[in-house]
Order: structure tokens, then sequence, then C-alpha cells
């Protein structure tokens, strides 16, 4: 899922993002509910009216943006208590009022509100304090959700790298049986090979019929592997933010546009892409971009950054449309083999945690 | 000069349909090159800023702007960056399998005209000045100089459709001194004769040359525009059009409202005001002169000024329950019917918070763009308030459709003889000015908003920089760019991860720390966030 943070994916039109395979974005709670605002939400009739978007969208709670953007957020049994960052006076964010905003946004999927740590926290009581909350903000969560019949509600399974009290969260989440399940408080700087362990772990116990979505994950390795890992669905901001900074992601890697060597090189994007800006300027809705013009107008002219997004969501969206493929053609193994003999041209330099979790599931990238 | 005898040098063609004699000299006209859009004229092509229009994609250029056109300027692609000195601008090593270099460069659509010029429109003036060889330009990288014969080349590898030769021009407000002024005159005719030999003697070009008409007085020039004609009626194909840089020049050089017939072959060709119009009433003004196509700086300002336009031609009938028929009983002496009604605005603010929850089109007069037929004034209200780039590119989708309709109503207008009568309503009916708007702008970008001395009329203007925090544009721009490196290392730091091969656990870790790409506004207090219903204030126990 690509981010459009404040209801709009960094100057593409809806229509744009349509084209490019998306069906499914994802708005920030948070950013939303500060502006517009729940008034003007409710007026307008909902974040899909208010952006003209015609598919799915997907809500955070707000309580991470709360945590991770305002340092002096405090988490406490009623909700999420901050300061307010102007003049210092104390708010608060409940699950009630969580589910409200994303009631009044219409959201197609929203989250629960989640007592978020970093898994890399060292105070074990803290963190099952914090899952646990979680498990009783899900309850809270679910009675205030007022459109359960057109919203569905997705629980976020918490514990930290401390895979028993995953499992744990797993069993109390599961019981309540929400229609999706997501694995919350990772990328946050944990080691990959913990990341991994903690979404096998939680794989293992999910139900098979619901989908299940890691937060905040959106390097293509990342994606590959946790999907061989069994996981469903992803969001991250970096390949429209990337894009911003120049960045092209490519199945070789990410390349960036402003460098010098690109300022002649007439090819496209990535030679065999099929984005609008990299297919054929013979084929239908094909824009002819070249490497080139992208590095002439990097970080000078908005519409290289619009470009390299229409890219980079496209590439994204690819990657899964293909590995979808490859698991009902029954290859997911070469699918993966092939996806990092791409990215890594020596096998020497493949990341050993991604080695080490695909050999859990059966995928040895070492053989032919 | 072709020796098959079946087709003439040029590809264009231009016949003038009408000339409103009464309407002051108005023209009703169509330009056509093979393989591009047809131009019905009067009209108005898009204006690039580095081959972009900005904030607008060359698919949304084709699919979205009613624009069958673009001017570019040379001095927006031959940058020299610091370290790569040496180089030869990209541009001119663009292989084009349509034989368009300008337009593959650009990605911009094969069917849309290309016209190229040296300097951007409106130029900054350079401290360096011209030289009997050249001008000076200003690139991303500073000013340099162009010299006619680079100039040449550059126009014969990129082959536009239209080019405009070098013109020797101050590009300051006030007007040139006589012996300046001459001097232009001389310089640019030189310039003008060493375009016609390389371009039409030398070569055979296609290109359709529209040569300058100068910003200073007849009589200053008329030896160049002389020259003009004679070659002209000599060999028609070395010039195709008139590059108008001040629309009363058109008088003097018109048989139709001149004494003399001496520039008479000069009238059937068309003319492209590069007179940088500030709103619709000047470019009626000058549309009345004999003026067909216009490049106009006002669209891309009132976006990024948050503006959606709102003018129509003729302006819409005045509400049947209008002010002047109850006023006419306290005042006997006001036969004026239509002069006391309230001026409409050019443009409204789509940043103004009115507009917060209104699901009405950008504008209410069945405008039919992308913008206005799939989104709505709340959206864009949003967009612009939250600094979303996309309301930028709603905004100049919208624009460009208002002014491509105000053209196509002109143009029938002049067709069926009624276009005075309507021309001098709009002038009553609206507001001299597009409104300057209060919403923030996009970060001015970069380079071309440089201040340059005293004369510079400024494009941020002083009043914006209180929305934008401390300082003018320049500064802002620096600010913008120091939070941003953050970001930018964590980026930089992925990239060298991935090309070193090592995991990108580190990179991710420093990504989601960076990851802040808005925190509540400056002025935001705690009652905005309760008001704005994002969490409630809480009231300490005591
Ligand atoms: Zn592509
Ligand atoms: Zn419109």
């Amino acid at each position: 899922m690509p981010v459009a943070t404040q209801a709009s994916l960094k100057g593409i039109t809806p229509e744009q993002l349509e084209s490019t395979g998306c069906r499914l974005c994802l708005n920030n709670t948070y950013h939303l509910g500060l502006k517009p605002g729940q008034e003007v939400l409710d007026a307008v009739g909902g974040a899909h009216k208010l952006q003209g978007w015609k598919h799915n969208l997907l809500t955070d709670s707000g309580g991470f943006q709360m945590v991770s953007l305002l340092k002096l957020a405090k988490v406490t049994e009623e909700g999420v208590r901050f300061l307010s960052p102007h003049d210092g006076s104390p708010m608060l964010l409940t699950p009630e009022h969580s589910m409200s905003l994303q009631n009044s946004i219409g959201s197609d999927i929203m989250m629960q509100l989640d007592d978020v740590l970093v898994t890399t926290h060292p105070d074990k009581a803290r963190m099952r304090e914090a899952m646990e909350r979680s498990v009783r903000w899900l309850d809270r969560c679910i009675k205030a959700h007022k459109h359960p019949d057109r919203q569905n509600l997705f629980c976020i399974i918490q514990g930290g790298l401390d895979l028993e009290m995953r499992r744990e969260c797993c069993r109390e989440m599961v019981a309540r049986d929400t229609p999706g399940i997501a694995i919350g408080g990772l990328s946050g700087g944990e080691a990959k090979d913990d990341f991994c362990k903690v979404v096998a772990t939680c794989t293992e116990l999910l139900p098979e019929l619901k989908p299940r979505y890691v937060m905040g994950i959106g390097y293509p390795e990342d994606l590959v592997v946790s999907t061989a890992l069994g996981a469903d669905m992803f969001d991250c901001v970096w390949p429209t933010r990337t894009a911003r900074f120049g960045n092209a992601i490519t199945k070789h890697g990410v390349l960036n546009m402003k460098k010098e060597q690109y300022a002649k090189d007439f090819g496209p994007i990535e030679d065999g892409c099929g984005c609008p800006c990299c297919r054929p300027v013979d084929q239908e809705g094909a824009i002819g971009v070249t490497r080139a013009f992208v590095h002439h107008n990097s970080a000078k002219e908005t519409v290289a950054a619009h470009l390299l997004t229409i890219h980079n969501v496209w590439y994204q969206l690819h990657l899964m449309g293909g590995a979808r493929d490859a698991i009902i053609a029954d290859k997911f193994p070469a699918f993966v083999k092939e996806f990092f003999s791409n990215l890594y041209p020596d096998r020497k330099s493949y990341p050993s945690w991604a080695v080490n979790a695909l050999k859990t599931v059966g995928i040895d990238l070492f053989e032919s | 000069m072709s020796s098959d005898g079946q087709q003439p040098t040029t590809t264009m063609t231009f016949e003038l349909l009408k000339t409103a004699i009464k309407d002051g000299g108005a023209r009703l006209g169509r330009l056509t090159f093979s393989g591009r859009r047809t131009v019905d004229t009067p009209n108005f092509f898009g204006l690039t800023s580095r081959g972009v229009i900005p904030h607008v994609t060359p698919d949304n250029v084709e699919k979205h702007l009613h624009t069958n056109g673009t001017y570019m300027a040379l001095e927006d692609f031959i940058e020299r960056p610091q370290q790569y000195m040496t180089r030869s601008p990209p541009i001119y090593e663009t292989p084009s399998p349509v034989n368009k270099p300008l337009n593959s460069f650009t990605a911009m659509p094969s069917s849309i005209i290309t016209v190229l010029g040296s300097r951007r429109l409106p130029a900054v003036c350079s401290p360096m000045g011209n030289t009997n060889q050249g001008i000076s330009v200003f690139t991303s990288t500073g000013f340099q100089a162009v010299t006619t014969k680079e100039y040449i080349n550059a126009v014969q590898t990129l082959n536009p459709d239209i080019a405009i030769p070098l013109a020797d021009l101050t590009h300051k407000t006030n007007t040139p001194t006589s012996k300046r002024a001459l001097r232009m005159a001389e310089r640019t005719d030189d310039w003008i004769k060493e375009w016609f030999t390389e371009m039409y003697t030398k070569k055979d070009s296609k290109i359709a040359t529209f040569a300058p008409v100068l910003p200073i007085s007849y009589s200053m020039q008329w030896e160049y525009l002389e020259r003009l004609s004679e070659e002209h009626a000599s060999n028609p194909a070395v010039l195709s059009g008139l590059a108008v840089y001040d629309a009363d020049l058109i008088p003097d050089i018109s048989s139709s409202s001149s004494s003399s017939n001496k520039y008479k072959n000069l009238d059937p060709l068309p003319r492209l005001a590069l007179t940088a119009p500030s709103n619709p009433h000047q470019v009626l003004r000058q549309l009345s002169l004999g003026m067909d196509i216009f490049l106009l700086p006002f669209l891309s300002t009132a976006s990024d000024a948050g503006i959606a336009l709102s003018f129509t031609f003729p302006p819409p009938p005045p509400p049947p329950n209008n002010p002047t028929s109850t006023s006419t009983s306290e005042s006997a002496a006001a036969p004026e019917s239509d002069l006391p009604l309230p001026l409409l605005p050019l443009g409204i603010d789509m940043s103004s918070p009115s507009h917060s929850v209104s699901l009405l089109p950008l504008t209410t007069n069945s405008c039919t763009c992308y913008a206005c037929t799939t989104h709505h004034r709340a959206f864009v209200q949003h967009l612009l308030c939250a600094r979303e780039m996309l309301g930028w590119t709603l905004l100049q989708i919208h624009n460009h459709a208002v002014v491509a309709s105000f053209f196509a109503a002109i143009r029938e207008a002049l067709a069926d003889g009624t276009f005075e009568e309507k021309a001098r309503l709009f002038a009553l009916r609206y507001e001299p000015e597009i409104p300057s708007g209060l919403g923030e702008r996009p970060r001015a970008r970069g380079y071309h908003f440089k201040s340059e001395g005293p004369n510079e009329v400024k494009k941020n203007k002083p009043a914006w920089s209180k929305f934008e925090g401390e300082g003018e544009g320049g500064e802002q721009g620096k600010e913008e760019k120091k939070e941003k490196t953050v970001e930018e290392k964590v980026d930089e730091l992925r990239i060298q991860d991935e090309q070193s091969g090592t995991t990108s656990a580190l990179a991710s870790g420093v990504d989601s720390v960076a990851e802040t790409p808005l925190v509540p506004d400056e002025n935001a207090d705690a009652k905005d966030l309760e008001e704005k219903g994002f969490a409630e204030t809480v009231e300490e126990k005591k």
C-alpha cells in the first residue's frame, strides 16, 4: 500500500494512482484529524469523498504518529496523553476517540489504537503492559466502532521481540475475531533476524482466511521475505518519499537520478518496467520519460518527483503482483531467487538475515 | 528551395479566417503544423519551466491541459554544473525517433507544438548584459553567455516547431535610452541576417522562424522591420511569424491601421505575444490590437497562489435581481444600467477556509476540467492548507481550462461579430486584477527567483513571507532544504547500504526516526487540536 498521508499521494492525481494498479492506499488518521479535521470529514462525507478515491482506504489509529512525532507523549490506561506541540497543555487520544475519527474518515480498513513501543525497548515489564493494554484497548475499540458493517477493524499484535509474548498476544487478539490482523511495533530498528522471527512466529498462529498486515514495512527485500513468511499486506512511505530525493527503485536496487552518470542516460527509469513513465513510447498511456529528464529536473521541478513516485509505486505493486502470480503458479521459490539475484549480482552479498529467514520456510537462495 | 517542388520549406501554415477591422484589428485564424494539433487563434500556449508545465506531468498535459503548444527556454537546459564544466548540455544528445529532440527530452507529447526561445518568460535581467556576439542568459548554475552561433546550433539540433531568434533585450522594466534602443535594433538586425543565412541559405531548415519585434518605439526599429519585410518578400520560407514583445507596435506594422502599406506582407504572419500580460483584460486589449497567440505567466502565478481563475467570456449575465433596478428609483441620473453592478473577481482564493466543506466544483461556471469534474473545493482547500503538491496540480489543470474556454469563446465572438460588445462587458464586469491569494506558495522554485537588484520585479511578493515564516522566499527555501537533509541522509545511507550489500536494518532504523512528514502547524495549540477533533484537552486534576 502506498501511503497518502494527507489524503494525497505526493502530487499525483487519484487517476494516476489508479493507473499504477493501486486499489488500496493508506491515509494517516493523525494528519487527517488535524487537517481537515473531523468536522470537515463529517460534512464532506469521509475521506474517499474528500480525495475522490474510488477504491479502498486504510487508516492507522493515529497513536503511532502521536508517539513518534511528539516526544512528550505518555501512554496511560485511558489513552495516549501528550502535550500540545504549541502551548504545552495536556491532551488525550483514547481508543474511543480514535475509532470516532476513523469512522468519520470512513476508511475500509481501520486500525485499533495500540500501545506502541519500539521493539528494542529494554523494559520487559513495560513491554508486557503495552501488549496487555493493547488487548484491552482492542475491546474498547470494538465497542466504540460505529460501523462494523462497512468498516473493517484490524487488531494489532504487540509484544516486542519476545516471541512468547507475541504468541500470547496472538491468541488473545485472534479470540476477538477481527476481520484482519496486523503485526505491529516492527520497523523500529530491530535486527532483521529478530524482525523475521516475530513475523514467522505470528503468522504461524494466525488463521488462514484473514489478511495479515505487517505495518510500516516497505523495502523490497522486506516485502518479499515477509511474504515468504506468510504475511499478506504492507505499507511504507519510503517509495514515495524517496522519490522526492530523486531515487528510483528498480529490481537492481535503488538508483539516485541526481547522479551525474544519469545526465545523458536516455534509457527509461528502469528497463522493462511497465509503468506509465517507462513503458515503450508506442504503448498506450506511455509518457516516454528518460533518466536524463528526471536528472534534469530532480530537486528543481516537482514534476520529476511525481514521475518517480508513479514509477516507484508501480514497482512495489508490480513486485507484489509478481509474488501473487508466482504463488498461484506454484513457482514462488523461483520468484524469490530471481528477485535476490537481480538485487545482488554477487551471491556472496545476499543479506544473511534474508537467507536464514527464507531457509526456515524451505527456500534456499543458494540452491540453483 | 526544395528541388522536388512539392513541399514548401516549412511545414507550418497560417490562415487568417477573419480580421475584425471594426474590433480594432482582432483576428481569427488557424495555425497548422503537420503532425501536430491544429491551433485555432486567438489562443495560448503553455509556458514551461525547465521543459515542464509546473506541477503537471506530461501525461496530464496531454490528457487534461487543453493546450496545443508549449514555450520552452534554452536557458533552462544549458547549465554548467561546477564539477562538469566541460560537458555539453545533455539535451543536445537526445535520441529522437521522431526527430524532435526537444519533445523527446522533455517527454512532451509529439502532438504538442514546441516553441523554443532563448530566455524564460519573464526573464531575469542579467547584470552582465549582452554583447555584439550574443546574449547573457540565466541558468540554474548562474549567468552565462550564449552566442548567436551557439544559439543557432542549439535550435538546429533541438528542432522545435517554432524558434525565436535572439533579440538584444534588456529585460528591465524601464524603457531603454534611445542610444540603447538603437543598439538593440542594430544588433537584432545583425543577428537576424546571420540567422536567415545559417538557417535557410546554408541549410534548408524546416523550423518556423518567429522574428522578434522589439519593445522599443517604431522609429527606433523601422530599418530592422523593413529588413524582415524584404527578406520575407524575397523568400517567404525564412519568416513564418512574429514574436512580439510589445503589443503597441502592432498598429505600426499592420497595414490595416498604419497609413503606409510598407509591411503588407507581414500582415498574414501569426503574432506570438511575449508580452506577459498580467490579466485577461490585458489579453483582450492586445488581442484587439491583432495578437494571435499568447504566453501567460499569470496562469502558474495564480495556481501557485492558490487561485482558481473564475472568469468567462462574455461575463455571466447580471443577476435578475440586480441592485441597479432598485437604485434607479433613488437616483434617476443612472442611465448606464450595467455600471453600478458589483465587480466580479477574476479568481477565487481556494485556500480560504470558507471552502473547507464545499463540494462545489472549483468554479461554478460549468468548467469541464478534470479538477472540476472529479474533485471539489473542499479537497483543493485541504491540499493547499496541508501544502500537498496535488493542490497546485489541480489548480494548474483548472486554470489552463478556464483560459482555454476564454479563448474559445473569444473565437466564437469574433466569428459572429459580437466580440467588441462582449469585450466591453468583460471590462465593465470584472475586477481589474487577479486576486493575489493568501495561501502558502509552493517552495519558490529555486534559482529563477534570485534577486538581482532594484529593478527586479519580485516573483515572491514580500507579502507572502509572513505566511511562510521568517524571511523571504529564498530564506524559506534554504530552511526547507536544511530540514530535508536529514531525510536525504537517510536515503543516502540506504543507497550506500544497498550498494555495499549489507543489511538495511541500520537505514530502516534511522528511517523511522526521520519519519516526520508533517507536524502540526507552528501556530496550532491545544485548542486547535481539540476543535479539529483530534484529541480532547484534559483538565488536570487539582
Ligand atoms: Zn517505471
Ligand atoms: Zn475547472
